[in-house]
């Protein structure tokens, strides 16, 4: 145990420090998955597992994306702290070309949703009740398009009744021999009533592989974070537009101290890692990857961030085993606490884009456990989760709600894996699901803050970032050694719950305006 | 004077697919333009390769400018091999006497071969760029030939590329591992010396420490045109050392608009630009567009230039290994201002003498023996990245500018700049030396 630990009783920090140690157990053989991602050029980027609940039973499902193949959605059929258990089932999500997908519950009817990115249209579903979905382009009024979709992310905007998605694109796919400088603009499809307008092009666009409405700045609206690929653009860089309510979206630049960041930018990750208040974030990419800090926390600060992958140890830029020394390359990343200690952990999915000889053949996934001086260590190979399959997307989720962060992980022209998180020493947790009035049943925007022998540890609810892939459900917190915590929300409209105790090892159901209320599994 | 907007570079791209007339491949205007349509892809790739850094794509435009003009050479009486006049190349292979050859088809075949073999490790987009490309152009090359000419045609240029391919891989520079950087590098002690300049991981060893010994091309070897010290390293106040500090750090502080421009003008950072030696085959290529020149004209320049700046590689590598001197902004950071902040990145690699004047010293001798002394031109080179084209009255101004542009940027100190382009300058008075004309 860390942090809580250490505040607790020292003795207690330096028995429980050294344990803690995470361990999955690869399922993949016995969980019911099979399902590759396959494609050659138009695939080698994609590949996002969308995670969510469909059936009411508020075990994660899965929609695990085929590129060339039909996606297949998997329907949890596990028991609480049981192996890990799928059953392949018809949904009307069992379409071609998907590059990736994430849950949003676009019509607030408190049935999931999901936005299925392509290569070709975009394709919103609408949940149906008991995990059937069916096509809603047409009724809602959302323009699909036909371009090489990449990267998604949605925020309700103040005083709208339906989400605003943005929808990331790569290169115009038609441009076989100068593909360079040929990135597809963006979309914002904006709320308009109950339906969506006509999609707004975010000029200009540099190939998007990731997207993310961030309240950056605590300033109580979100703004997109977009993450290029520079391998693809020409004047591009790192992108981060202004979304304000019923004006135009406008660019952060020089003026508000944007700084020029080039990177293959390929997933983005947040946590507010050193309790400031503000979210870093994780950038991958190939080689060194990012995580930038906020330089000047504070109301109204500017977006002046630095990187400080280096100082806390998580580059992850080469392989840490299997014998190569070629630069790495990462795609979806995600903290999560996966030893229950209090403190964020970072997941990184890594694979060769295709057999790019100059870079890892072999690029084992990373598991980068926090400490409790902040260093991350890597923990991937000790942990079981090494990988040498070319990955792309992956969630990290508690799929038989056991408490623990389970994995799974897809991979480019290989089958899908997936663990079972079995850490034995394994601290105490929290999980909450939010509830609000609609519109924005889930409250996309709020952020959980719970409190914890002295520390704050806090969670902005979003929907996008990672890889092509996004996760819906309860939001977890590792408790440590603490048996209790308090915990409070500020909801997406600002307004800021009162902080309420709750009891470790529980997972809570917080609706807007009430008593967290404990949740117990059939 | 001209212009050229990469808007109209593409126009021309999109020309050669659509425009190469029936049995006009032996055309020499024409096949001058297929050779640079293979050097626009060149261009990219060298931008979309990781390992191609500058010294790395200088040796790519040595080895394919050499393959494009054995293959032209070998069917142009007026022009004379480089075998026996460059290091290392002995001999390229003949064609067969009383044989007739389409000159477009066995171009096309050598650089199709050239800059699939060079750039084995570009990626998938890269791959599949060459293979549209290789079709396209092959297609457009043969038609209207008899079958057989085709066939013969291709097979003499792949032999001749097979032949520079099999020339390049002993010369030390063939394998490029972990984009250049080696695993393990003991950094000399001392304050006189190169540190890492950044936080990337992968950067705390110097960028191909071995590259100064690889085989030079028309240079006897990296210590041809070798450079005196740079000035001693002082921290004491007045030194020459200091000064020289204190002159970056001031002028990055002042820097006006046209000097900032200047700076990012000639940035040319690899993996965001053709980088360095690319920068001049743009320039090249703007001119010879210009000309609409043919396929001898075009591929002895090219030739020319990717020899210069391969050896002006070399030659500079040689000598920052040999100094190992450390950055501005390591020295002016610990000693005059903490906080100060360089405009451009600083490179990965010692300062002394600086790469980017070395280079362009040895562009601009050759460039000026090829076009002329004063030979003005416009340069869009950065056009679709949102750079605005610059003038020049000559290849020296030019030179100059590039050379300048470091200081600006706050990344060399004015000894590397002014002693690089004269290292540079020697070199290329190396390669204006080579008989291309019989």
């Amino acid at each position: 145990m860390k942090r809580c630990a250490i505040i607790v009783s020292g003795l207690l920090a330096a028995s429980t420090a050294l344990a803690g140690t995470p361990k999955f157990a690869d399922e993949s053989a016995t969980a019911g998955i099979d399902s590759t991602f396959k494609g050659e050029w138009e695939f080698m980027v994609g590949g996002g597992v969308a995670t969510f609940d469909c059936n009411g039973d508020r075990m994660p499902d899965m929609l695990l994306p085929g590129g060339e193949l039909k996606a297949k959605f998997y329907r949890n059929i596990g028991t609480v702290g049981g192996p890990l258990k799928f059953e392949e089932t018809q949904s009307g999500l069992e379409l071609y070309m998907v590059s990736g997908a994430y849950p949003l519950d676009i019509d607030s009817d408190g049935i999931m949703d999901l936005v299925v990115l392509r290569v070709g249209e975009n394709v919103v579903m609408r949940g149906k009740g008991e995990c059937r979905f069916e096509r809603a382009n047409e009724a809602w009024n959302f323009d699909g398009g036909d371009a090489w979709s990449t990267a998604y992310a949605a925020s309700w905007e103040k005083g709208a009744s339906w989400p605003s998605i943005a929808i990331g694109n790569y290169i115009d796919r038609t441009q076989d021999a100068f593909p360079w400088g040929s990135c597809t603009d963006n979309w914002l499809h904006r709320g308009e009533g109950e339906k969506f307008a006509a999609p707004l092009a975010l000029k200009p666009s540099y190939c998007a592989l990731s997207m993310l409405f961030s309240d950056w700045n605590r300033s109580g609206t979100p703004s997109l974070r977009v993450s290029n690929d520079r391998e693809y653009y020409k004047g591009g860089q790192e992108q981060m537009w202004r979304i304000e309510p019923g004006i135009a979206p406008k660019l952060y630049g020089p003026d508000d101290g944007w700084k020029v960041l080039k990177v293959w930018g390929m997933g983005i990750a947040s946590r507010d890692l050193n309790e400031d208040g503000f979210p870093e974030y994780f950038l991958t990419s190939m080689a060194d990857n990012k995580l930038q800090t906020l330089t000047a926390p504070a109301p109204g600060a500017k977006p002046v961030y630095s990187d400080v992958a280096f100082a806390r140890g998580v580059t992850a830029h080469r392989p840490y085993t299997g014998g190569e020394i070629k630069p790495s390359t990462a795609w979806h990343a995600q903290f999560e606490d996966v030893d229950n200690d209090s403190l964020a952990d970072l997941f990184v999915a890594k694979g060769n884009v295709t057999e790019m000889p100059d870079f890892a053949l072999k690029d084992p996934n990373n598991l980068l456990v926090q400490q409790p001086d902040g260093k991350f260590v890597e923990a991937g190979e000790t942990a079981g989760v090494a990988s040498m399959r070319p990955a792309r997307g992956a969630a990290l989720t508690d799929f038989n709600l056991d408490g623990l962060v389970d994995l799974v992980v897809v991979n480019r022209n290989d089958k899908a894996e997936i663990w079972r998180n079995v850490t034995a020493d394994a601290g105490h947790f929290v999980q909450f699901a939010l509830r609000q009035p609609a519109p924005n049943v889930d409250a996309i925007g709020a952020w959980i803050e719970v409190k914890c022998g002295g520390h704050v540890a806090r969670r902005e609810i979003f929907s996008g970032g990672g890889h092509a892939g996004g996760q819906a459900g309860f939001v977890h917190f590792g408790l440590g050694v603490e048996k209790t915590a308090e915990m409070r929300v500020i909801w997406p409209s600002g307004e800021t719950g009162e902080w309420q105790k709750v009891e470790a090892d529980q997972f809570y159901v917080v609706e807007k305006g009430k008593l967290p209320e404990i949740w117990k599994a059939q | 004077m001209f212009l050229r907007t990469l808007k109209s570079v593409f126009a021309a791209i999109l020309l050669v697919f659509a425009a190469l007339p029936a049995s006009a491949a032996s055309d020499g205007a024409q096949n001058g333009q297929m050779l640079r349509t293979w050097y626009r892809l060149v261009l990219e790739l060298v931008r979309h390769t990781s390992n191609y850094s500058p010294p790395v794509a200088s040796r790519a435009f040595a080895y394919l400018g050499v393959t494009a003009y054995e293959v032209t050479a070998s069917g142009d009486p007026s022009l004379r091999s480089l075998a026996g006049q460059l290091n290392g190349l002995e001999k390229v292979p003949a064609r067969q006497n009383g044989q007739t050859y389409d000159e477009g088809v066995a171009l096309q075949a050598a650089m199709a071969f050239g800059v699939r073999n060079f750039f084995t490790h570009t990626g998938p987009t890269g791959q599949r760029a060459l293979a549209a490309m290789e079709k396209k152009l092959g297609a457009k090359a043969a038609e209207g030939v008899a079958p057989e000419v085709v066939a013969r045609s291709e097979a003499y240029g792949r032999q001749v590329g097979e032949a520079i391919l099999a020339w390049s891989a002993n010369d030390g520079g063939a394998n490029v591992d972990n984009m250049g950087f080696p695993p393990d590098y003991k950094l000399s002690d001392g304050p006189a010396h190169w540190t890492p300049t950044n936080l990337i991981r992968i950067q705390q060893t110097p960028l191909l420490p071995d590259w100064g010994s690889n085989r030079t091309f028309a240079t006897a070897s990296g210590a041809t045109c070798d450079l005196p010290p740079p000035p001693e390293y002082s921290e004491a106040e007045g030194s020459d050392f200091r000064k020289e500090a204190v002159e970056v750090y001031e002028a990055v502080n002042a820097l006006t608009d046209e000097q900032r421009a200047i700076a990012r003008f000639w940035s040319d950072d690899p993996m965001l630009s053709p980088t360095p030696p690319g920068h001049w085959i743009s320039i090249v290529m703007q001119i010879l567009d210009h000309e609409k020149a043919d396929a001898a004209r075009s591929a002895d320049i090219l030739a020319r230039l990717g020899i210069t700046v391969a050896d002006a590689f070399i030659g500079c590598w040689h000598e920052k290994f040999r100094y190992d001197l450390v950055r501005p902004i390591t020295y002016i950071k610990r000693l005059i201002d903490p906080k100060w902040e360089t405009l451009l990145i600083t490179p990965p690699f010692p300062e002394y003498p600086s790469g980017h004047s070395t280079q362009s010293g040895a562009a601009e001798v050759v460039l000026a023996a090829f076009f002329g002394e004063n030979f003005a031109f416009e340069d869009a080179t950065h056009a679709a990245d949102g750079i605005a084209p610059r003038t020049y009255e000559s290849f020296h101004q030019a030179a100059e500018e590039a050379g300048i542009s470091r200081l600006y940027g706050g990344i060399h100190f004015r000894a590397a700049i002014e002693r690089g382009l004269d290292q540079g300058r020697c070199i290329g008075a190396h390669t204006v030396k080579l008989v291309t004309r019989q």
